[in-house]
């Protein structure tokens, strides 16, 4: 009961106010109309030459509304001056005629009321020039622009003919002026260029230049609108122009870009945003003439960075060897993600060793010169972790070896379509092994059954094609030695009809800034299963909630960005399966 | 509204004269209950577009007959009831483009609802209750004008709806006094216009109802 009752009163409360307060739309014609004013432009016209009536109704004495479109309009003598059309813009234009002199009765009448107007159809005739508004003007390609004419009469009255005259463009490839009733004297400038507006009436004409010139900026798009970035993360914004001629090319290289607070983030030339700390801050961009401009807010979330470790902190490497080395941040918020790719990495010799960036979270270290230490520091603003250490040796290199922990590479069957990974062990005659994957030469014998990844994190990485059997080598230079190795077995690749796509999880809840990884399962018509998260496509709907950390080189792993909740979608051979992120705070 | 307020005050007066009352009545009843209602600005649209009729509050009455279930009915705690009702709003306003403009007439609707209450007692005088109602009511527009120009004069009967909450004082074992809230609403009636066209228009009021329900 309880319950029935809060639940009652919210209603009521939910209910009231419910009066409508809109904007209405519909005429008073309750109230019936009782007289008609006409005015017109002028109340005297040249033959042939014509004005426009405007009919105002009084309703009553209680209100007046214009009803020229209302009204029906007449002439007592259409030899003098008729309405030679029926239909709006143009049905209360009155054309004088031919025969010059006379008087017209205007008539515009409504149900039983009417009005009358008194025009006269003067015996004036047109002197040259015709006087053509605006004068030589400039007008972007893509844009109209109404010209007006107006012309002198023998009794020195000066009337507007723009709808008497007949208009002509001297290049109608450059711009075109309409001679069409309802949009006569309108100019469209449809290419860079010089054309002659003409207009002519009955012996008189009047001409202007009309330059037509590049198009101009209408305004600014940005892309991504309103977004929301993790701190210590770059994204590149994109400045969209739409101009007069409708082109919408990309602008970013010519706006000034500019952000309201530059300690949350700053903003390049190129529109490359850097992301420093959590809060909000406002993105512009300014045409070059700083006319158009286009601002959006940016959240910077994920939390500030607090500390972050280097690993390895001690590395062993053997010269001319390299592996990837990796920091982790922990942030304000609680959140401790990969910023690999967002912290400044310094070799203290560059001769001795060198850090390379290879995109996303992925950096490798390369080891150059015999050392017994230095060090790799990595830099993110004022924080400073403890550097790595490395030791570079040059031991003579005796053998290789190739190793999978993969099943489907040794006793079972690689599924086409599907990947699996060998690695390469070099050993050297100081009794040390080292990974050596990423500096193998790698080659599958028979590449229409599977084929090897051969730089990289790829390196090593089979992929099976079509249904057969390969066998995969691995060689290996180190000081001047050359060894090669041939795979543990024979790897056989087997053609099998994908029936399902799965994602673990179905549904994850993070805080923003922390990472999750998404698996998908494959399952195939004879009963086996394969982990397929390096063969699937991954996308994600709403990057403003979250983002896939790196698809080159973690696929299936997520960055939360803000709150809200976002579908994480894995394509695999046709099959498309998608889980649900939602982020909560902070 | 000052006549509303005064009349409501005066039905509240019997409240200062009552006792202690525990028993809960159970069984049937009859009733009739008085207040003011508003009716809300009403969205009115025809061919020609949308305007709008505001109209000032004024008094309603109704006549109700219905059953008290007793505590611990196993049908639940309150009262089913039908309830005829009569509320009849002068036009004061009708705001088209061009403007409002003085209106003139009533719209008068005539509801009939099965009213459906449940009642949280606690064996204190004062029951608070809340509920539903449905029907029918026949919606007319009297001599509707604009400005002393005829605007519409029909009537429909459409669907009615209304959600209503209160509080039951226990005067004696038999007698109860109601103080209560209705908002009561229509479907869109359709009226002809005097220009031949056809008129919807919303209908929804809220209404503050004073009342005594008598047992047996």
């Amino acid at each position: 009961m309880d319950n029935l009752i809060r639940s009652c009163f919210i209603l009521l409360l939910l209910l009231s106010g419910c009066g409508w307060d809109g904007t209405p739309t519909r005429h008073n014609d309750f109230v019936p109309l009782t007289s008609i004013k006409i005015s017109a432009f002028y109340s005297t016209i040249a033959a042939q030459t014509s004005t426009r009536f405007t009919a105002t109704g009084d309703y009553s004495g209680l209100y007046t509304r214009d009803i020229t479109d209302q009204v029906v309009w007449s002439s007592d003598s259409t030899l003098v001056a008729s309405f030679p059309y029926s239909t709006a813009p143009n049905k209360n234009q009155v054309v004088g005629g031919l025969a010059p002199g006379g008087i017209a009765i205007i008539t515009a009448k409504v149900g039983s009321v009417s009005a009358d107007f008194t025009l006269k159809v003067s015996s004036a005739t047109i002197t040259n020039p015709l006087t053509i508004t605006p004068d030589a003007p400039s007008i972007a390609k893509g844009l109209s622009r109404q010209f007006l004419v107006s012309g002198t009469f023998s009794d020195a009255t000066v009337q507007n003919l723009t709808e008497d005259v007949n208009w002509s463009s001297s290049a109608t490839d450059v711009a075109t002026v309409s001679d069409e009733v309802v949009s006569k004297g309108l100019v469209k400038a449809l290419a860079v260029g010089k054309s002659t507006i003409t207009a002519t009436f009955k012996d008189a004409s009047g001409s202007t230049p009309l330059t037509v010139t590049e198009p101009v900026l209408q305004s600014i798009e940005l892309s991504p609108n309103n977004p929301s970035i993790l701190t210590l993360s770059t994204k590149k914004i994109t400045a969209t122009g739409t101009y007069s001629d409708g082109s919408t090319p990309d602008i970013s290289s010519q706006v000034t870009w500019g952000s309201s607070n530059p300690a949350i983030a700053t903003i390049k030339v190129d529109g490359t945003v850097t992301i420093l700390t959590q809060g909000t801050t406002t993105i512009s961009a300014t045409s070059p003439d700083g006319k158009i401009s286009k601002s959006m807010t940016l959240k910077a979330t994920g939390g500030n960075l607090t500390q972050f470790t280097v690993s390895p902190s001690i590395v062993t490497l053997v010269k001319d060897n390299t592996r990837r080395i990796i920091a982790t941040g922990t942030f304000s918020n609680g959140s401790i993600r990969d910023i690999t790719g967002a912290v400044q990495w310094t070799a203290a010799n560059t001769s001795i060793a060198s850090v390379t960036a290879d995109g996303g979270n992925l950096v490798w270290l390369n080891a150059l010169a015999v050392t017994p230490t230095t060090v790799i520091t990595a830099t993110s603003g004022t924080l400073i972790p403890s550097p790595a250490t490395l030791t570079i040796t040059a031991p003579q290199l005796l053998s290789i070896a190739i190793i999978t922990a993969s099943p489907e590479l040794t006793a079972g069957t690689l599924t086409a379509g599907t990947s699996a990974r060998f690695t390469a062990t070099a050993t050297f005659d100081d009794g040390t092994t080292q990974d050596v994957t990423a500096l193998s030469v790698w080659t599958s014998k028979d590449a229409t059954t599977a084929t090897v990844g051969t730089s990289g994190l790829a390196a090593g990485r089979v992929t099976g094609v079509a249904t057969g059997s390969t066998t995969v080598s691995a060689t290996y230079t180190n000081n001047g030695k050359t060894v090669s190795v041939l795979g543990p077995n024979t790897v056989a690749v087997k053609s099998r009809s994908l029936q399902s796509l799965t994602i673990s999880p179905a549904t994850s809840s993070v805080i923003a800034g922390n990472q999750v990884t998404f698996t998908a399962m494959a399952s195939y018509s004879d009963g086996t299963t394969k982990d397929v998260t390096e063969d699937a496509v991954w996308s994600i709907d709403n990057s403003n909630v979250a983002i896939l950390a790196d698809n080159l080189n973690q696929p299936g792993q997520v960055v939360a960005v803000d709150r809200g909740s976002t579908t994480i979608t894995a394509i695999f051979e046709g099959k498309t399966q998608a889980a649900t992120i939602t982020v909560t705070g902070p | 509204m000052k006549r509303i307020w005064q009349t409501i005050i005066t039905l509240c007066l019997p409240l200062l004269l009552c006792g202690q009352v525990q028993a809960q009545h159970s069984g049937p009843y009859v009733g009739a209950l008085f207040g003011g209602n508003a009716l809300m600005n009403a969205k009115a649209s025809d061919d020609q577009g949308d305007f709008i009729l505001k109209f000032k509050p004024a008094l309603q009455g109704s006549a109700v007959i219905g059953w008290d279930f007793a505590p611990g009915n196993p049908a639940g705690e309150g009262r089913v009831e039908f309830e005829y009702t009569r509320r009849s709003n002068p036009l004061d306003q009708v705001k088209l483009v061009e403007g409002s403009l003085k209106g003139s007439g009533t719209v008068t609707a005539d509801s009939l609802l099965l009213n459906f209450f449940g009642v949280y007692h606690d064996n204190g005088r004062f029951s608070p209750y809340a509920g539903v109602g449905i029907g029918a009511a026949r919606i007319e527009t009297s001599d509707l004008q604009v400005a002393g120009y005829p605007m519409s004069s029909d009537s429909a009967v459409v669907f009615a709806y209304q959600v209503g909450c209160g509080v039951d004082v226990a005067l004696t074992d038999y007698l109860n006094l109601d103080l209560g809230y209705r908002f009561f609403r229509s479907t869109r009636p359709t009226f002809s216009e005097v220009n031949g066209r056809t008129l919807d228009m919303d209908y929804s009021c809220h209404s503050a109802v004073l009342g005594l329900r008598l047992g047996f």
